[in-house]
């Protein structure tokens, strides 16, 4: 890709709609080679544009979702451990002694989610996405970093193994912790911004093909003015997708107070923004 | 755009301008700009301020200051091509010197008598410097520090409270733990470490002589801190910052002031001085001893994304339960909290008074939800809290 403009046009190709500074940001993480760091608020499409990304550069998603605990061995490499002791049986049947070199091959490797985007053989680069970094705790953070820097995993036992070409690193954070600066150095970063609603529709449109247009610009409208609402939650471009493609499954070609409130479920997700979301039906939508 | 301009000079001196502003640009997000205005095509504005942006920013916390820093920078540019070089690098040029970099410390009067050399800061910083005698040894023996902690917070000088501060930090070394996902070997462990145990059996000619064990970890349990600094509490309000600030060092913890807002203060008070963090902090809090909102503060907290902080946390909320807002709402915020959070715990300073009953509307409202009610009027009192939050809720 040789502009920003240039990613904008292949991820609208794949349904997947940006804004210039989106844009710009992919742009860069391809051109300098660096990791990319997302944030924004819950279901603006954070997981979504990796996911697009890898759809427009025809290359397949590898995905690691982050938790609490996640270890080397679950986000890196690790041995086969049954099949090494069963080779070790096996060797002490036939009277063979057995080395280190014997033991720790590349057989006995099983890839996890980053060796694996770092050993693939494929024309074009993965895109590797390490969802909700900020559920796994500072240990795994440190485990990332000869990764994120240089593109290479290190194992003891076999050596060092980079990349060829570096996969194309997004990391998502939702803020439930604040991630330390030796990560945030290693990556470019952008905040996405809720859309307007003129985007917000559009963004919709394509998502829920199914549903008319004055369901969706409608229904849009009303999330754009819920969000200004006292909630708990406030309806992301996720939840709106939900909505709409609710209405849509009911048959709705308008927003109607009944069937709004028969599917507000999926925009308000705790008792009380329940009642302030159906307040807001009762006023609204007439 | 930048045809004929030296772009390492302007993107070092831009970024220089935005750590004068707080923003931490350093020289990886120097060189990635370096990088980024060779790669882009700069056809507009744009173009520079994003590609700007994506470099050099790190954190959503520094948008609004860089956005500051970059229209200072370029609002007044001349249209296209822009001499960047004279307008960035030359900062006289500009008329304005709030975005202009200052020398770090240079309004700090450094101690030493106008000598012509640097000399350390006085290893006491509670020592009175009025003293002719210029060097002296704090004279505090560990039986005056527990007849201080006994008195109440508004019968305390700065010094005293800041001694205090110190030792309550000590008290919280023991600290309630939570078991974590991750595990560590450990002889007692029930999981069988395949790893470590396969690299034993090296030793024993690949034979899993000694199986190595491992068990989950356990970790400090975090604890969030929402401290009352409202009209009413005026007094306690500097004793709960160092109660603050010894939770922000002992373990993780997210710190929050509120009176009619929420402020967050874990950042300022990690700083490792506790005078400076203490101070910061005092700046930090711009709704300083107003009226009280606690149901309005706490609903605020669980609706922003330091909200999540508070699953399976230790929740410590520092009040006298004095608030403006309905009963109702507060308790319906304390059911929503208490359902999140691991333990909510209360500290009134007016809890330890003889014949005290929770009757003020709000606090008795709030009551249900707590684990505890604690009384915190002097320091005494906040060791023996600190103290029961780890025996009572390992």
């Amino acid at each position: 890709m040789n502009d920003p403009q240039e990613v904008g046009r292949r991820l609208d190709a794949v349904d997947y709609l940006v804004d210039d500074g989106l844009a710009m940001a992919i742009f860069l993480a391809l051109r300098l080679g660096k990791p990319l760091l997302l944030e924004g608020e819950p279901g603006v499409g954070k997981t979504a544009a990796a996911k697009a990304l890898a759809l427009a550069l025809d290359t397949p998603l590898i995905r690691l979702q982050c938790y609490d605990g996640l270890t080397a061995g679950e986000a890196l490499y690790e041995w086969n451990y049954q099949r090494q002791l069963l080779a070790i049986r096996l060797a002490e049947a036939r009277h063979e002694r057995l080395g280190d070199d014997d033991l720790f091959t590349a057989e006995f490797l099983q890839e996890r989610p980053i060796l694996k985007a770092v050993r693939h053989a494929g024309p074009r680069p993965p895109v590797l996405l390490i969802d909700e970094i900020d559920r796994a705790d500072d240990e795994f953070e440190a485990l990332l970093f000869e990764f994120l820097g240089e593109a290479a995993v290190t194992v003891p036992e076999l050596g060092t193994f980079t990349a060829v070409r570096p996969p194309v690193v997004v990391l998502t954070s939702n803020r439930s912790r604040d991630l330390h600066d030796a990560l945030r150095r290693r990556c470019l970063y952008h905040w996405i911004e809720f859309p307007a609603p003129e985007r917000a529709a559009e963004i919709v449109r394509r998502a829920v093909p199914g549903a008319t247009r004055p369901l969706i610009a409608s229904a849009t409208e009303f999330i754009g003015r819920v969000r200004t609402l006292d909630l708990d939650k406030a309806p992301g471009l996720a939840e709106t997708i939900d909505w709409v493609s609710a209405l849509a499954a009911l048959g709705a070609t308008e927003l109607a107070p009944a069937a709004a409130l028969h599917t507000i479920g999926t925009i308000a997700k705790t008792p009380d923004d329940r009642l302030v979301v159906a307040g807001a039906v009762h006023q609204e939508i007439a | 755009m930048l045809r004929g301009v030296d772009r390492a000079a302007f993107a070092v001196s831009f970024a220089n301008r935005l750590r004068g502003a707080g923003v931490p640009a350093g020289l990886t997000e120097i060189d990635d700009l370096i990088r980024a205005l060779a790669a882009v095509p700069l056809d507009s504005a744009a173009a520079l301020y994003w590609s700007a942006r994506v470099a050099l920013v790190r954190r959503e916390s520094d948008l609004a200051a860089f956005d500051r820093i970059f229209e200072a920078v370029f609002a007044d540019a001349p249209p296209l091509p822009l001499p960047l070089t004279r307008a960035a690098a030359g900062p006289a040029a500009r008329r304005d010197d709030v975005h202009v970099p200052v020398p770090a410390a240079a309004d700090q009067a450094v101690p030493g008598g106008g000598l012509p050399w640097a000399t350390l800061p006085p290893a006491v910083a509670g020592a009175d410097d009025g003293d002719e005698s210029g060097l002296r040894l704090p004279q505090l023996r560990p039986s005056d520090v527990a007849a201080l902690a006994a008195r109440p917070f508004e019968e305390l000088d700065p010094r005293e409270t800041a001694l205090l501060g110190a030792a309550l930090a000590g008290e919280l070394a023991r600290w309630p733990t939570r078991r974590t996902r991750r595990h560590v070997p450990h002889s007692g462990g029930r999981r069988i470490a395949l790893r470590p145990t396969i690299a034993r059996a090296r030793r024993t000619a690949w034979e899993p002589v000694v199986v190595v064990r491992e068990r989950p970890l356990r970790r400090p349990r975090r604890v969030v801190l929402l401290a009352d600094v409202s009209e009413s509490m005026r007094a306690q309000a500097t004793a709960y910052l160092h109660l603050m600030r010894a939770f922000a060092t002992v373990t993780e913890a997210e710190v929050f002031a509120f009176s009619t807002g929420l402020t967050r203060l874990t950042r300022v008070l990690a700083h490792r001085s506790a005078g400076e963090a203490i101070a910061q902090a005092s700046a930090a809090v711009t709704d300083r001893f107003g009226g009280t909102r606690i149901a309005t503060t706490i609903a605020a907290l669980l609706r922003s994304h330091h909200g999540n902080a508070v699953r399976g946390a230790l929740v410590v909320i520092a009040s006298d339960g004095w608030d403006s807002d309905p009963p109702e709402a507060l308790a319906a915020a304390m059911a929503r909290l208490a359902r999140r959070a691991h333990a909510v715990l209360w500290l009134n300073p007016r809890a330890g008074a003889p014949g005290f009953t929770p009757t003020v509307a709000a606090m008795a409202a709030a009551l249900p939800y707590c684990t505890a009610l604690l009384p915190a009027a002097t320091f005494a009192d906040l060791s023996v809290a600190a103290r029961s939050l780890t025996d009572a809720l390992r």
